[in-house]
Formats: structure tokens, sequence, C-alpha cells
């Protein structure tokens, strides 16, 4: 090979390389930050409902400060570049999703669209060739928070978002397994509940809220 | 804009789910798009391919093959201007961000390509073609790209040519003036594989596809040595010889099991997920 093609191709390889090593040093700190958010949203479920609100509270910084990581990762990517490299950090993003849908989810009820999703995690609209929240890492999310949700007590917003699911054409691909299994889950809790209330076995008051 | 304001019905949350379903059927219906122009020209390349091979062995006794391989190479031009124009007709799919997004089901066809150019290029002028080159053959007039060319496509592409020309040089080595050209021909794989061997580490597949060029390789090798070694223990005159070469190659065709040195190419037929 001449010496001019093996520059070329070296020029880039190097490029490449490090773009890629700095990447993944933001989706470290990224990841750092949506395990810790996760581990705090664990408690949900063992924190009684009128102490959630302070819970939330304490939970808003940490989501905020992925924004930082998040700009970090839009000024690495090259132009016109994000379907190139979005697959290293989807799975931190997804999990920022579904920490973020839940808090609003818990605070009043509703679910949160994809561009709040968006404002709230700090992404510019002028970064779409860089990065932004697809469809797809925003489903995932809600699939996660779905998976969260105990059906018995959320069953109608539940089955809003499952209505939602079901009006999809999803290939075979991850989503279409996440959601499938999903619904599995949903009817063993489904019957489990059955079981349990025909038994009255069931305590009659809720001691958490989620 | 119900997308800006929070989803409190559920009314609000099927509307969003309908522009969803909108974007998914797009993008599959787009995807779905590529990999069948991908394949058309998978097709083209591979029709290309063949008939190199076939004028190269068309000559039979012509000592001076030059004229032989412009032939075939004007030829295969005609056919890379056709490929040349389906991926310009695949650009508008491909414009700003999209190219990465469908990148994995363009690049079948896209590697096809470079290993039927590559090798139109080797007949021509026996040397690799480079980065540029063939960049510049996926331009407009203009010189404006209609996407930009993926590194491990170029040289995917390249690792798949040397396959062909251990091809060549076999089916090439039974005629007069095949034995040198044969063993140019190693040199010249020998040498291209000593350079991609520092690329592995980066790409995948092009550490599968190094293990086949070693196999060809090491075929071809084995033709050589044992011409060598005939023509050594014997003073034979060269048609004798060519008897004998003749014999040993058709014995390695059929009992070498040789197959050319190819690497099942993934993702080619299937629906352009990700399988590894």
């Amino acid at each position: 090979m001449d010496p001019h093609n093996l520059e070329v191709i070296n020029d880039l390889l190097d490029k490449d390389v490090e773009i890629r090593e700095k990447i993944k040093d933001q989706v470290t700190e990224f990841d750092k930050k949506t395990r810790t958010l996760a581990g705090m949203l664990n408690k949900i479920h063992s924190t009684p409902s009128d102490k959630i609100s302070s819970l939330l509270v304490s939970v808003r910084p940490v989501l905020e400060s992925c924004r930082e990581t998040i700009a970090a990762l839009a000024e690495l990517v090259p132009p016109n570049q994000f379907w190139r490299w979005k697959e290293m950090w989807s799975i931190s993003l997804r999990n920022a999703v579904f920490s973020a849908t839940l808090v609003e989810y818990l605070e009043s009820g509703t679910l949160l669209s994809l561009p709040q999703v968006s404002d709230i995690l700090g992404i510019q609209e002028e970064w779409k060739d860089r990065f932004v929240l697809t469809a797809e890492d925003y489903l995932h999310g809600l699939i996660t928070l779905v998976n969260e949700l105990s059906p018995d007590k959320n069953s109608i917003f539940v089955k809003d978002l499952f209505a939602g699911f079901a009006m999809l054409n999803l290939k075979n691909d991850t989503l279409r397994r996440r959601y499938d299994s999903l619904k599995y889950d949903i009817k063993k809790i489904e019957e489990v509940v059955y079981d349990v209330s025909l038994r009255k076995l069931a305590p009659s008051s809720n001691k958490s809220s989620a | 804009m119900p997308m800006h304001s929070t989803l409190d019905t559920r009314d609000s949350i099927l509307q969003v789910f309908d522009s969803f379903r909108d974007e998914l059927d797009d993008h599959n219906d787009r995807r779905e798009r590529l990999i069948k122009s991908s394949r058309d020209v998978t097709i083209l390349s591979k029709k290309i391919i063949f008939l190199l091979h076939r004028i190269m062995t068309e000559g039979g006794s012509e000592s001076d093959d030059r004229p032989l391989a412009l032939r075939a190479v004007a030829r295969a031009k005609e056919k890379l201007r056709e490929i040349q124009g389906l991926f310009e007709g695949m650009r508008g799919e491909l414009t700003g961000d999209r190219f990465w997004r469908y990148q994995r089901n363009v690049s079948p066809g896209l590697q096809e390509y470079i290993e039927a150019l590559s090798f139109a290029h080797y007949l021509e002028h026996e040397s690799l073609i480079s980065y540029d080159e063939v960049q510049s053959s996926l331009c407009d007039t203009e010189g404006k790209p209609f996407f930009p060319l993926p590194l491990e496509d170029y040289l995917l592409g390249l690792s798949d040519l040397t396959g062909e020309l251990m091809r060549f040089a076999i089916s090439s080595i039974s005629r007069r003036g095949g034995r040198s050209k044969a063993s140019q021909v190693c040199v010249f794989v020998r040498g291209c594989k000593a350079d991609f061997e520092g690329w592995t580490p980066y790409f995948r597949d092009l550490r599968k596809k190094q293990a086949v060029t070693s196999q060809s390789l090491q075929k071809i090798e084995d033709v050589a040595y044992a011409i060598a070694v005939r023509s050594s223990e014997y003073d034979l005159p060269p048609e004798i010889l060519d008897d004998i070469v003749a014999r040993t190659v058709s014995n390695m065709a059929s009992g070498g099991n040789y197959t050319g040195g190819k690497v099942t190419k993934r993702q080619e037929f299937d629906d352009g997920e990700e399988c590894d």
C-alpha cells in the first residue's frame, strides 16, 4: 500500500479511536449518575407516601447533573455522526429517561412527553445531528418505567401506556422483546393480585405509593 | 402540540404513540428500501467479478495478458458506472445524519462494490486502490460524495479482493507466463495482509478475513512449491512443465478443496439487525 494511503487510513483511524476513548469516559460518568438515580428511586417501594416527595426532591439534582455529561457528549460527536456513536450511551440515556418519567409520574401522575424529557436532560435542538433523544430510547425508558410500577396500584396509567405500545408496528428488535416480556410479567402479576385478593390476603390499606 | 405538554389523558398518550408509529414505520420502510438497493449492488458487483475472471482466462495462449486486462477493465467500468448510479439513487435516503443510521444496511453492497472496483483497479494498475480513489468513485460530477466512505467498509472490501486475486492467480498459473503472474500476485497479497494486520484490533471482521487470506496464501504457496520442486528435478522443456503445472492445479482444485477464500458476508440477506 502506498505511504500516502497508509497515512490517510491511519489518520482516520486515530481520529475515531480518540473520539471513542473520550466518549467512553463520558459514558462512564453518565452511567455512574444513572446508577445513583436508580438506587435512589429503588427506595420508592419502601418509602411511605408522605415521604415520597422529599425523596423526589433529593433525586432532582442528580437528574439535572446528567445535563453536563450529555452536553459533553454532544460536543464530542462530529457533525452528522449521531447514529454512529449513540449505542455507546443508549443504556445510560434510557435509564435517565426512566428516572425522569418516574419522578414526574410520582409527582403528578402524568407521563412526560419526549420533548419534555429532552428539556429536563438539557438536550438542545441544535444538536440534532449529534445528540438527540430518539423515539426508541424514549420508549425503552417507558418500558423500564412500566416495569417499575406495580400494576395493581397504577393500572389505568399502565393500561394507557400499553394501549400506546400496541399501536406500534415493532420490528423484531430489543424494544419488541422487552414489550412482549413485559406483557407476560404483567399477566403474571395480575394473577397474583387476583389470587391474593380472592383469599383476602392483601392488607386493606397501601403504605407505599408505587 | 400534544408533544410539548404533559400527557395526562389516555387520548393524549395515544396521540403521541400515533406519531411514534409513523416515525418507526417511516424508518423501517427506508431501511427496507436501502437493504434492497444494497442487495442490487451486491448482485451487480458479483457479476463484475465473474466477468473479470472470465475475460482474464479467455486468452488461452496469449503470452502478454496486458491487452486482455485492459479489455476486461473497460467492460467492468461500464458496469461499475451502473452501480455508481445505484449509489447515487440511494443518496437522498442517506443525507445528513441518516447515513450512519443505515450504514450497516448499506455496507454489504458497499463492500462488494469495493471488491469489484479494486479488482478492476488491480488488473489495470497492479496496485491497491486508495481510500481517496474509492471515495471519489462515489461522488457526483461536482465531486461531492454521495455519503462518507466508512474506513471499515473500505478495508473489508479490500480484504475480499485478496481472495479474488488468489483465485485469479490459481486459474492463470497453468498458462504461459502464469507462474510469474502467480508469484507476483502472491507477493502483492502478502503485502496487503501485512498492511492489514495492524488494523485487526479495530475491526473484528477484518481479523476473520485475515485468517481466510492466510489460507488462500497457503494454498497458492503449495502449488508454487510443487512447481518449483518438479522443475528442479527434471530439466524439462517449458511446454511439458506447463502440462505438469496444469495437472497439479487441477488436483488442487478437485482434492484441495479450493474455495477462493470467502467469509460469508454477514447481514447480507437478513433484515439488517445487528447480529453480533
